[in-house]
């Protein structure tokens, strides 16, 4: 009997805990959406400051190396005064060729012949690319050295282009990048010490010659490349060195880090190795071409002496960090490097910033040396550190954990403000004061008109495919001036589609736009989250553009006006298509690289953000 | 006990002397310069044993006869008999055998890595691979070589590829007391590569010692593992057949190719035994038959060689440099065919499998036997097979092309690969049409692998051992096709590949797991707390639930 009333104790009292559970999660649920506003306020607010800390020197930490086997700067140098005669020679005979206005084969022939004289296996691709009614062709020479006693299963990629990256590709030319690549090939077979093949490849162009180059080494197959295929090949490329050397000498060494096509980085050892190695031969380094300056426009005097330096350590990781958001948001590759990454090899430039001293071939040849003998003793493919990384300066890093967060908190914000619009959506409170179930408010179900919904954004996004279709056609091309022209009907068509949609569905539109909302913050939630993981700096851009614009959109109420309606509508068309109106020339290099590089980010900006932002319109329009 | 001693001390004094008789040990050492400034050395170590045949599998039971050899290195001979080794070829290199620019090689096994490939005789079917395995891990032991691992998922037996060099004896005719049982021995071949080995000292101190004269004098002294293991190319081989009116003949082999620029460091392609080997012959081997160094002279160009060529008689070296006495000397002549194997796509689920083959020779097409022994975690996809000819020179583009791609690809012997265990093996006939580059593409999947199945190295990637092309057709210096026969077949191997397949980040296994597993079981518990059990508060009287839980007890 007492066994039994303690039993019975015991489930009373579970049942109580349950209850009291099950009460508490309600009201918590209660709490929650009565301050959904406050919160999502609040998450704004974490995420944003989140990003502007993000240069702080007090976030991140020192760069290391992770891999083991790769012992930067542990070996000793060769490259001495004769191999930076030997370059000098070369320098010569390629200062003719480009005073004799040489053609793109001569190049590759003589350059050919070079590699030939040296004993080593050489060969010439040539490419075409078609770009609409443009054609772009060129030629590559490319020299395989196979190591002795090696399988020729793995190489290393030394690489040079013909113009070098300085202002983006146009048009200075690379011509001691690639006297040292020819010293480099005739010092490097005079050792027997590499474990790889190595493979020299002058390309021809900035980025067009890499990329064909590499398309055919992988087989890969572009529809509009013509690359003759490879006749020398070698074995797998783990990692590679891009030399790029345009000035007369250089006082810093940039690297060229990161940034690869669609936002891609290289393992972090790479580019840290060289950090090493340039330090160890006395050669400054610096991130990009940011030499280190302080701040000369802006200054800190009024501020207290222990804040200054902080102050203008944090301007300048700042720089570093925008220029390479710059690069990744738009997918760009900020240098020959950047080809490389998405065929798994990791890939660094070595830019020799342009000065009057007092660093010239001996120091650019070092360290390559030093660089190749690093990349010889891998075992194993890059692996052991990050692929995830902002450099902020050349010997401090932040780590993933550092700096995702930022867009993920705004991220949630967003999706929290489209839950609390699908909420609202559902359910219609009136206050009454019979069959009280809670207090004073009752809350009745309401038809959430989701198929409409779904059919308007399923529309947006065709809109933008079209948008797509239209800035690729050959007409555009041509016409790229006449872009506000379809700025205006594309913001047109969208009014007409309003239009429409307000006819065929007369009543309640104020559901349809809650629901709109509410499944436009979702899916911009969805996209900024999963680009995180991509391109961090894409998804950091879009919860900028898109955070608060989404969530302040109003729903149209029935009351309001034609005219107030398509005065909320402005600012998102502004805003979705405004890029149409800006500077043809950004347009133009972004299609560029879609069709050659197959950068993605002029499809992403038609077919996902442009409609996002569109829908945002829409909201207040229908 | 005195007269024991002696009777053994005379015993073994006729034996030795008689044996002595029964074998002859040769030497050799032919240069040749190559085209590109490189300096192409082979040793050749003969030894035969005459009027002696390989073991008769049937006798694999019983005890062997004991075994006496003066020349014949007698670690090797055991092994030999113990697994009835009837012929077997094992290789050892290291480097990439450069066709185009060295021609083709005076030993022909250049495959990267090691490669070993045997003739056994075998009595009961069951047996095969006991014996297989023991001569690998009996050869493994005796040149330090990582043998051992080539197990099943690399062994294949492609009987078309690797012929006997010389003949296999019959044994139904040695013994006709046992005829009933002699109708299941027969031979097998088994064959096996491993791409990855490294070749180092250690593999050629036991090599020496298998030589009656180890380095201490003879052409042997000049195997120098300083400079032999800084050439260009390197690799040694051990080679038994079985010649009918003969005996057993063994030869060792070390082939390398030298860089007299690398060496010396300067512009000029002058060598010498001095700065290649690193020394000189001081004394000869004294039971060498015969003892030759042979230097291909260069044709057309002005050299000067010295001493100066006649014979130089009682000396170690035999220095024969008339080219028109020595029989087998070649000189470096361009082949006419050219190999490109490799493995196309960058991602590590699937890719393509592409062999560029080109025929140079103007009227003449080739026939090749293509040999693939692909371990199973690449499947080859024998039906998306794709060929394609394109004339190397369009002007000479002739009608035989049209006509040859009818039988480009034929005769195809396919063996497909079981997962976890067994090779697939592909052999096919070739032919390609004069004047033209034939390319082939062949997609392939890139398996999953077992975790336990992962090298410690796992990032960096799977070596894919050489495909093997056999040239049927020979052609002589002017480019004029010599039907030859299938005994001294030209054997050409691609280079090996190195595949990446799908690779877990090894470094965190166990963040990985308890991560993994957290989230799946927190996502699992919560979907399935909401799917099945609704919280509501159910507002009854107290007192009647109470009243009702009583009563379930």
């Amino acid at each position: 009997m007492a066994l039994l009333h303690s039993l019975l104790l015991k489930i009373t009292t579970r049942l109580k805990s349950h209850e009291i559970r099950i009460r508490r999660r309600r009201a918590f649920g209660a709490w929650l959406t009565r301050h959904a506003t406050l919160l999502r306020i609040i998450l704004f607010f974490i995420g944003y400051a989140w990003m502007i800390v993000i240069p702080s020197p007090r976030l991140g930490r020192g760069i290391y190396i992770d891999e083991n086997a790769l012992q930067p700067a542990q070996a000793n140098t060769y490259w001495g005064w004769g191999d930076v005669r030997n370059a000098d020679r070369y320098l010569e005979q390629l200062e003719y060729l480009r005073d004799a206005n040489a053609t793109s084969e001569h190049r590759a022939q003589f350059l050919k012949n070079e590699f030939t004289k040296l004993g080593i296996s050489a060969s010439i691709q040539a490419y075409t690319y078609t770009l609409g009614t443009n054609v772009l062709n060129g030629n590559n020479a490319y020299a395989v050295f196979s190591s002795p006693r090696a399988s020729g299963t793995e190489a290393i990629v030394i690489s040079a282009s013909w113009i070098s990256r300085i202002d983006e590709g146009n048009g200075t030319l690379n011509l001691r990048g690639i006297s040292t690549l020819l010293a480099l090939a005739a010092f490097l077979k005079r050792y027997s010490l590499w474990a790889k093949d190595i493979v020299f490849v002058v390309s021809d162009g900035y980025l067009d010659g890499m990329h064909a180059w590499l398309n055919a080494y992988h087989g890969e197959t572009q529809s509009n490349l013509l690359a003759e295929p490879l006749y020398l090949s070698s074995g797998v490329v783990w990692t590679a060195l891009n030399i790029d050397y345009p000035g007369h000498s250089f006082s810093h060494l940039g690297i060229f880090y990161a940034e690869g096509c669609n936002g891609r980085l290289p393992n972090q050892d790479l580019q840290n190795s060289i950090y090493w190695i340039a330090r160890s031969s006395g050669v400054p380094v610096t991130v990009y071409d940011h030499i280190d300056t302080p701040v000369s426009s802006l200054s800190f005097n009024w501020l207290p002496d222990a804040l200054q330096k902080e102050v203008r350590i944090y301007t300048q990781h700042a720089r570093n960090i925008l220029r390479h958001v710059k690069y990744q948001a738009r997918g760009l590759p900020s240098g020959v490097h950047g080809l490389y990454h998405q065929y798994r090899i990791d890939a660094v430039t070595i830019f020799g910033i342009p000065a009057t001293g007092p660093h010239g071939f001996h120091s650019i040849g070092r360290v390559a040396e030093s660089t190749l003998r690093t990349m010889n003793n891998l075992l194993e493919r890059l692996h052991a550190s990050f692929f995830f990384f902002i450099l902020a300066a050349p010997e401090r890093f932040l780590k993933i954990g550092h700096y995702l967060p930022s867009a993920l908190v705004i991220s949630a914000a967003t999706m929290f403000g489209g839950l609390k619009a699908w909420t609202d959506a559902g359910w219609a409170s009136e206050i009454q004061s019979t069959k009280t179930y809670d207090k004073g408010i009752s809350h009745q179900r309401k038809h959430r008109p989701i198929l409409g919904v779904i059919t308007l954004m399923a529309s947006m996004h065709t809109v933008g495919l079209i948008l797509f279709w239209a800035v690729m056609s050959s007409w555009y091309m041509n016409n790229s001036h006449m872009s506000f022209l379809l700025f205006a009907t594309t913001t047109a068509l969208v009014l007409l589609i309003a239009g429409l949609y307000r006819s065929h569905y007369g009543s309640d539109l104020y559901s349809h736009s809650q629901i709109l909302k509410s499944f436009n913050l979702s899916l911009a939630s969805a996209i900024i989250s999963i680009t995180t993981i991509l391109n961090f700096s894409l998804a950091a851009i879009l919860a900028i553009l898109l955070g608060i614009p989404l969530s302040i959109c109003i729903p149209s109420s029935p009351t309001a006006s034609l005219p107030t309606r398509v005065l909320r509508y402005i600012p998102y068309a502004l805003l979705g298509v405004g890029w149409l109106l800006f500077p043809s020339k950004q347009v133009e290099q972004a299609l560029w690289h879609w069709e050659v590089l197959s950068v993605w980010f002029v499809p992403f900006v038609c077919i996902v953000y442009t409609p996002i932002v569109l829908q945002a319109g829409l909201v207040g329009l229908i | 006990m005195e007269r024991r001693l002696l009777l053994f001390l005379s015993c073994f004094c006729v034996f030795t002397s008689a044996s002595f008789l029964n074998e002859q040990f040769d030497e050799k050492l032919a240069i040749r310069p190559l085209p590109d400034g490189r300096v192409a050395a082979t040793f050749v170590f003969t030894t035969i044993l005459k009027d002696v045949h390989p073991r008769d599998p049937r006798t694999l039971q019983f005890n062997d006869e004991s075994q006496h050899y003066t020349l014949f290195p007698l670690s090797l001979g055991q092994i030999l008999r113990e697994y009835a080794v009837s012929e077997m070829h094992l290789t050892l290199n290291a480097g990439n055998w450069n066709y185009d620019r060295w021609g083709y090689p005076d030993e022909p096994g250049v495959a990267n890595g090691a490669e070993l490939w045997a003739w056994m005789g075998v009595n009961q079917k069951s047996m095969e691979d006991e014996q297989w395995r023991g001569l690998r891990n009996a050869l493994a032991g005796l040149f330090c070589a990582t043998l051992g691992s080539l197990d099943d998922q690399r062994t294949t037996s492609p009987i078309l590829s690797f012929q006997p060099h010389d003949s296999l004896p019959s044994f139904p005719s040695q013994n006709q007391s046992t005829s009933a049982s002699s109708s299941s021995s027969f031979h097998a071949l088994r064959h096996a590569s491993l791409p990855s080995e490294h070749v180092c000292t250690e593999n050629l101190t036991p090599f020496l010692k298998l030589l009656p004269c180890k380095s201490r004098s003879g052409l042997a002294s000049l195997l120098n593992p300083h400079k032999l293991f800084d050439a260009d190319w390197h690799g040694m081989g051990v080679h038994v057949s079985w010649i009918s009116d003969e005996g057993v003949k063994l030869r060792l082999t070390f082939q390398t190719i030298m860089d007299p620029l690398r060496i010396t460091q300067s512009n000029k392609r002058s060598w010498s035994l001095e700065n290649l080997f690193g020394k000189g012959i001081s004394q000869r081997c004294p039971v060498a038959h015969t003892s030759q160094i042979v230097v291909s002279l260069p044709r057309g160009d002005m050299y000067a060689i010295r001493p100066e060529p006649p014979r130089i008689h009682e000396g170690a070296a035999i220095y024969d440099l008339n080219q028109a006495s020595i029989n087998n000397l070649r000189q470096t002549s361009p082949l006419p065919l050219s190999i490109d194997r490799t493995l196309k796509g960058t991602n590590q689920a699937n890719g393509y499998l592409s062999l560029v083959l080109t025929n140079r020779l103007p009227n003449d097409s080739l026939k090749i036997l293509y040999l693939e022994a692909m371990p199973w975690y690449l499947q080859l996809y024998l039906h998306t097979l794709q060929s394609e000819v394109s004339p190397i020179d369009t002007s000479l583009s002739s009608d035989t092309q049209k006509e040859a791609k009818n039988d480009l690809f034929k005769l195809i012997n396919y063996i497909p690969s079981i997962q976890h265990s067994r090779p697939t093996m592909l052999q096919a006939l070739l032919t390609l049409p004069p004047n033209c580059t034939v390319t082939f593409k062949m997609h392939v999947v890139k398996s999953f692998l077992r975790y336990t199945e992962y090298p410690p190295d796992a990032q960096r990637g799977w070596d894919l051992p050489p495909g093997v092309l056999t040239l049927l057709d020979d052609v002589d210096g002017k480019g004029n096709k010599i039907e030859i026969g299938a005994k001294t077949n030209r054997i050409f191997y691609t280079r090996p590949l190195l595949v990446d397949l799908a690779t877990p980040d090894f470094s965190m296994p166990y963040n990985v797991i308890i991560f993994t597993c957290s989230v799946i079981a927190f996502l699992f518990g919560s979907v399935f707390n909401l799917l099945t059990r609704p919280f509501v508060v159910v507002r009854v009287g107290k007192e009647k639930k109470e009243g009702d839980k009583e009563k379930q007890e």
